[in-house]
C-alpha cells in the first residue's frame, strides 16, 4: 500500500517527470559517447574543422561546431557528460556516507556521555588533513588510525599518551556548523586549489569532503527524531548493540530523506565540478570537462557562440533535471512519511 | 537581476558581427601634421612605477618611453641612432665610446641634462640597493658589477669628460653595448630624483611628453613637455591612458571614438579588423618580439638523447601551432623572432617533416610503426605547461602531434608559480613549454641568453634546457665581441642553425600583437620596439575643426616651439 502510493504521488507531478526525462536523456547521451558523431574527442581535425582561421559551426560534419583547437564539440560534450555525472553520482556518494554516519551518529549520541578521544588519534587526524594535498593515501590511511583509535579508545578504555572527553554531538555539530559558515563554493575553490595535479580523484576527494556538512545537518535532525520511536526502545530492551540499531533501525528511517538530498545534492556537485573546471582547478586537459569548456569558450562568443552554449547548455540541463528529480522525490517522500 | 541584465546584454553585444564604418579624417588630403588635442587609449592591464630604474612589466615601458630620452635609441626602421647624444665615437679598440650630448636639452622641470646627469642616472639605476632587474646588461662597463654589489664606491669605466661628453670604457668589445644601452633602465631622470632610487620620485625625464597625473588604477595623463629637444615634436596636446579597461569595453568605446588606438583586441574581433578592407590601412601588428618553443632537458632522460630531441623538432607542424591562435602567433623555426634584429627569413633551421622525425625515433632507439602503432618512446614524458592561456592549447596540439611518431606525453598544466620554478630547476622537467621576450634587438638575447653554459643556474636558470657546449659556448662568445654588422649576421646565421640542429628546444611560435587606430590617427605605425610610440602622431579629427584649425599648421623649426596652441582635450 505505502509503496504504491509513494510510487504515484512521485509520478503525479509533472515537474519531476520532466526531471526523470532530462536525467535520463542526459545519461544515454553520455553513455553513447563517443558513438554520438564518430570522431575522436581527442583529435584536432585541421582541415575540416576549420574556417577562416576560426573554429567551424554547427554543421551536417560537426553537429556542434568544432572547439578552440578544432575537435568535435559534440563528443566532446558527451565526455564532458560522462565525467560530470561520474563526479556529480561518486561525490554525492562520498558526501552521502560521511554526511549519513556523522548525522545519524550526532543525533543518536545526542545528550549522552561524553567519549574518550586519545590525543594521539587528534594527532593523527591534524596529519591527514595537512598531507591531504600531497598524498590521498597516506591521508586517508592516517585518517582511518584515527578513528580506530578513537574505537580502541572507548572499548579498552585505554590510551597511550592521554585522553580527553568529548561529547560527540555538539562536537561533531560545531564541526558542521563552522564548515557551514563557508560558502560552499569558496570552500571547494580552497579545497581544489591546495592540490598541486588535479585529477579525478582529487575532485572527488575536494568534493566528497566539503560536500557533506549540510546532509549530516538533516540527518541529524531525523535521527534526533527516530532514536525514540518505540521499535527503537524495543531494539535496545531486547539486548541489540548500538551500532546494530543505528544500522538495521534508524539507517532505514532516515534512507528516504537522504536520498532526496543525495540527488539534489547530485546537481550541486555537477556544478561545483563546472566550477572547479572553469576556474581551472579541475581536471586537466586535454579530458573534456563542461565547466572548462565553457572556459574556453568565452573568449570566443562574439565569433563562435556554440563554444559557450554548448556547455552552458548541458550544465543547465543535469542542474535542472537533477533538482526537479530531487524536489520530487522529497515532495513524495515528506508525505508518506506522515 | 541587474547582473542578469548587465550578462545578457553584454552577450548581444558580443555577438553583433558588423563593424562600423571608419569615423573619417578631417583633412584627408593634407598630409602637414597638424598640432593639438590629447590621444586616448587604453589597457586592461595596471602599472606599477614610471621609474626607469624600476620598471615593471606590461603598459610600463610604452609609459617611460615617451616620458624620458636616453643616449641612443631606435628608429622607426630599427636602427640604433643618437637621441640625447648628438653623435658617438667608438674607438678601433671597442672598448671605448664617447658620446657628445646635444646642447640644450631640457629636463621637465626646466634644467639642462649634462654629462653629469648621465653618471647621476647610471649610478642611481644601477646601485646596490636599486630594483633594478636589468643591472647586469652593464657590467660590461669596468667597474659597474662590483659598483652594483656595493664592492666599489662608483663606476670606473663612466667618467664625465666635459659639460657634455661623456665616455664608458668596456671590459672588452661588445657588440651588445649600443641595444642595451637604448633601453629605459638608464635613461637620464631630473636632479630630483636624487642620487639614490627612492619610491616617492615623480617621474621626470627630458622625453617628449611629461607626467601631468597618475591615478594609479584608473589613468595616466601625460602632456607635451614644450622644451622637447626635437624641434616641433610632439604635435599632441597629450597621451592619455586608462588603466584596467576590459578587452570588450575597450572595442565598444574605440567604435564610439573615445579611443584613438586601441591593441587589446578580443580575437573575433581581431579577425574582423583584419579583414575588412575599410580597416586595414588603419591596423597592423607590431614587430614579433617574443618567441616560444618546447624545452627539452639534455641532462635529463629521454632528452640527453640529441635524436630524441631531434625526433620532436621534425614532428612539430608549426603552422597548426598558428592555428591554434591565428591572430597573434606566428610559425618560427629559429631562436630568433621575426621583429628582432638578426632573425634571418631565408634560414631553414628546424622544420616539420614526420618522415625524418620518424627516421630520428628509429636512430634514438625507439623506432614507431604509425601504421600498427607499435614502437616508440615506451614511458609517458610528463610535460609542464601553465592552463588559461595559449599554452594549454599548443601543450595539447604537441601531444597530439608527438603521439603520431609515437611518444606520449602526461601534460602537467600547473600555476605559473609552480611552472616557473619546476622548468628552470635543475633535474626536474626533462620537457616544458619555454619562452622568451626579448630585452633588446639583437640575435644575442635570443642565442647567449638561453644557450650559452653559463647561462645554467641550479635554480633559477636562464638556460632551462641546461644546454652546455663548449663549441657553441665560442661561437657565442666570439659573436657577442665582433663589431663587424654583416660578418657579425653570418656568425648568428651559423649559431642559429648549431642551435636548431642540436635542437635544445624545438621553436615554435613567435607573437606579436595587432593594433587598430582610427583613420584621423596619423603619422602613427607600430614602432619596431616600444608600443604606443606617438611622438610623431597628430590627430585629424573631423568636425572638431576649431582645435586643430586654431592651432594652424605645423611649420617645422623654433617658430613652433615657441607658439604651443592648445587644443582643449576632447569630449569624452
Amino acid at each position: 500500500m505505502k509503496p504504491a502510493g509513494l510510487r504515484a504521488r512521485f509520478l503525479r507531478q509533472k515537474g519531476t517527470l520532466v526531471g526523470l526525462a532530462l536525467v535520463l536523456a542526459l545519461m544515454a547521451f553520455a553513455a553513447a559517447g563517443p558513438w554520438v558523431s564518430g570522431h575522436d574527442p581527442f583529435a584536432s581535425d585541421f582541415q575540416r574543422g576549420i574556417a577562416g582561421e576560426l573554429p567551424v559551426g554547427p554543421s551536417r560534419e560537426f553537429w556542434l561546431g568544432t572547439d578552440r583547437i578544432y575537435r568535435d564539440q559534440l563528443v566532446r560534450l558527451a565526455y564532458g557528460a560522462r565525467l560530470s555525472l561520474l563526479i556529480g553520482l561518486m561525490a554525492t556518494a562520498i558526501a552521502s556516507v560521511i554526511g549519513g554516519a556523522v548525522g545519524i551518529v550526532a543525533g543518536f549520541f545526542e545528550g549522552g556521555r561524553g567519549l574518550r578521544i586519545p590525543w594521539l588519534s587528534v594527532a593523527a587526524f591534524v596529519a591527514s588533513v595537512a598531507l591531504l594535498p600531497r598524498s590521498i593515501p597516506l591521508s586517508l590511511g592516517l585518517f582511518g588510525a584515527a578513528v580506530i583509535g578513537v574505537l580502541a579508545a572507548q572499548i579498552t578504555g585505554k590510551a597511550p599518551l592521554g585522553a580527553f572527553e568529548l561529547n560527540l554531538d555538539q562536537s561533531l555539530m560545531s564541526f558542521v556548523d563552522v564548515g557551514l559558515s563557508f560558502p560552499f563554493m569558496l570552500l571547494v575553490m580552497a579545497v581544489g586549489a591546495s592540490f598541486e595535479h588535479t585529477s579525478v580523484t582529487t575532485i572527488l576527494v575536494t568534493l566528497g569532503l566539503t560536500g557533506w556538512l549540510g546532509t549530516a545537518r538533516i540527518v541529524r535532525a531525523k535521527t534526533l527524531e527516530v532514536r525514540n520511536r518505540e521499535f527503537v526502545l524495543a531494539a535496545r530492551a531486547l539486548g541489540q548493540s548500538t551500532p546494530r540499531i543505528l544500522v538495521m533501525h534508524v539507517l532505514p528511517n532516515v534512507r528516504g530523506p537522504l536520498l532526496a538530498i543525495a540527488t539534489l545534492s547530485v546537481a550541486q556537485m555537477i556544478l561545483a565540478e563546472s566550477v572547479l573546471s572553469y576556474v581551472g582547478a579541475g581536471v586537466s586537459p586535454p579530458t573534456p570537462t563542461w565547466g572548462h569548456m565553457l572556459f574556453e569558450g568565452q573568449e570566443v562568443f562574439g565569433a563562435a557562440p556554440w563554444l559557450f552554449l554548448g556547455p552552458a547548455g548541458f550544465i543547465l540541463i543535469a542542474v535542472f533535471g537533477f533538482n526537479l528529480l530531487g524536489e520530487g522525490l522529497r515532495h513524495a517522500l515528506d508525505r508518506s512519511d506522515r | 537581476m541587474r547582473s542578469t541584465v548587465a550578462i545578457a546584454s553584454t552577450l548581444l553585444l558580443g555577438c553583433s558581427s558588423e563593424l562600423p564604418a571608419p569615423l573619417p579624417q578631417g583633412h584627408p588630403d593634407d598630409a602637414t601634421p597638424r598640432r593639438g588635442g590629447v590621444l586616448q587609449t587604453a589597457t586592461f592591464g595596471d602599472i606599477r612605477s614610471l621609474d626607469p630604474a624600476n620598471l615593471g612589466d606590461g603598459l610600463a615601458p610604452q609609459l617611460v618611453q615617451l616620458i624620458y630620452a636616453g643616449l641612443v635609441d631606435y628608429d622607426r626602421d630599427g636602427n640604433i641612432v643618437p637621441d640625447l647624444a648628438e653623435r658617438y665615437e667608438i674607438d678601433p679598440s671597442g672598448t671605448r665610446y664617447r658620446f657628445f650630448l646635444r646642447h640644450g636639452v631640457r629636463f621637465h622641470d626646466g634644467e639642462e641634462l649634462t654629462a653629469e646627469d648621465v653618471r647621476r642616472s647610471f649610478r642611481r639605476s644601477l646601485a646596490r640597493k636599486t630594483p633594478n632587474a636589468a643591472k647586469s646588461f652593464y657590467f660590461t662597463i669596468q667597474g659597474a658589477e662590483d659598483y652594483a654589489n656595493g664592492k666599489a664606491d662608483d663606476i670606473a669605466g663612466l667618467k664625465v669628460e666635459d659639460t657634455y661628453i661623456v665616455s664608458f670604457l668596456l671590459k672588452e668589445p661588445d657588440a651588445t653595448f649600443l641595444p642595451v644601452l637604448s633601453l629605459q633602465a638608464v635613461r637620464p631622470v631630473c636632479r630630483s630624483a636624487g642620487d639614490a632610487f627612492s619610491a616617492d620620485f615623480f617621474p621626470c625625464g627630458t622625453g617628449p611628453f611629461k607626467l601631468q597625473s597618475w591615478r594609479p588604477g584608473e589613468r595616466v595623463s601625460l602632456i607635451r613637455h614644450d622644451g622637447y629637444f626635437r624641434p616641433g615634436l610632439p604635435y599632441l596636446d597629450g597621451v592619455e591612458f586608462t588603466i584596467g579597461v576590459s578587452m570588450l569595453a575597450q572595442r565598444l568605446k574605440f567604435e564610439s571614438g573615445a579611443l584613438d588606438l586601441f591593441r587589446d583586441i578580443l580575437q573575433p574581433d581581431l579577425l574582423r579588423y583584419r579583414k575588412d578592407p575599410r580597416w586595414t590601412p588603419y591596423g597592423a601588428y607590431d614587430p614579433a618580439s617574443q618567441m616560444a618553443g618546447e624545452g627539452m632537458n639534455v641532462e635529463m632522460a629521454p632528452f640527453d638523447n640529441v635524436e630524441l630531441r631531434r625526433a620532436v623538432s621534425s614532428a612539430i607542424d608549426r603552422e597548426q601551432y598558428r592555428l591554434v591562435k591565428p591572430t597573434m602567433l606566428h610559425a618560427l623555426t629559429q631562436p630568433v623572432p621575426q621583429g628582432v634584429r638578426g632573425h634571418n627569413p631565408n634560414l631553414v633551421c628546424q622544420k616539420y617533416d614526420e618522415a625524418a622525425a620518424l627516421e630520428h625515433m628509429r636512430r634514438a632507439g625507439y623506432a614507431y610503426d604509425p601504421v600498427t602503432k607499435t614502437g616508440g618512446y615506451p614511458r609517458a614524458i610528463p610535460y609542464y605547461a601553465y592552463p588559461a592561456g595559449v599554452t594549454e592549447y599548443t601543450s595539447q596540439v604537441l601531444a597530439q602531434q608527438l603521439a603520431r611518431i609515437g611518444i606520449r606525453l602526461d601534460l602537467r598544466l600547473v600555476s605559473y608559480a609552480a611552472w616557473l620554478a619546476i622548468t628552470h630547476r635543475r633535474g626536474q622537467a626533462a620537457f616544458s613549454y619555454q619562452g622568451w621576450k626579448s630585452d633588446y634587438s639583437d640575435p644575442s638575447n635570443f642565442t647567449e641568453t638561453l644557450f650559452h653554459s653559463s647561462a645554467i643556474n641550479d635554480e633559477d636558470t636562464n638556460n632551462p634546457s641546461f644546454y652546455a657546449n663548449p663549441k657553441l659556448d665560442a661561437m657565442l662568445d666570439a659573436a657577442h665581441k665582433e663589431m663587424d654588422g654583416p660578418k657579425r649576421a653570418g656568425m648568428y646565421d651559423t649559431i642559429q642553425q648549431f642551435i636548431c640542429d642540436e635542437a635544445p628546444w624545438a621553436f615554435t611560435y613567435s607573437v606579436s600583437f595587432y593594433n587598430v587606430w582610427q583613420p584621423y590617427v596619423r603619422g602613427y605605425k607600430p614602432h619596431p620596439m616600444w608600443q604606443n610610440e606617438v611622438r610623431e602622431t597628430w590627430l585629424d579629427r573631423p568636425g572638431t575643426g576649431r582645435g586643430a584649425q586654431a592651432s594652424g599648421r605645423m611649420g617645422h623649426g623654433k617658430e613652433a616651439l615657441l607658439s604651443p596652441a592648445r587644443s582643449l582635450p576632447r569630449d569624452p
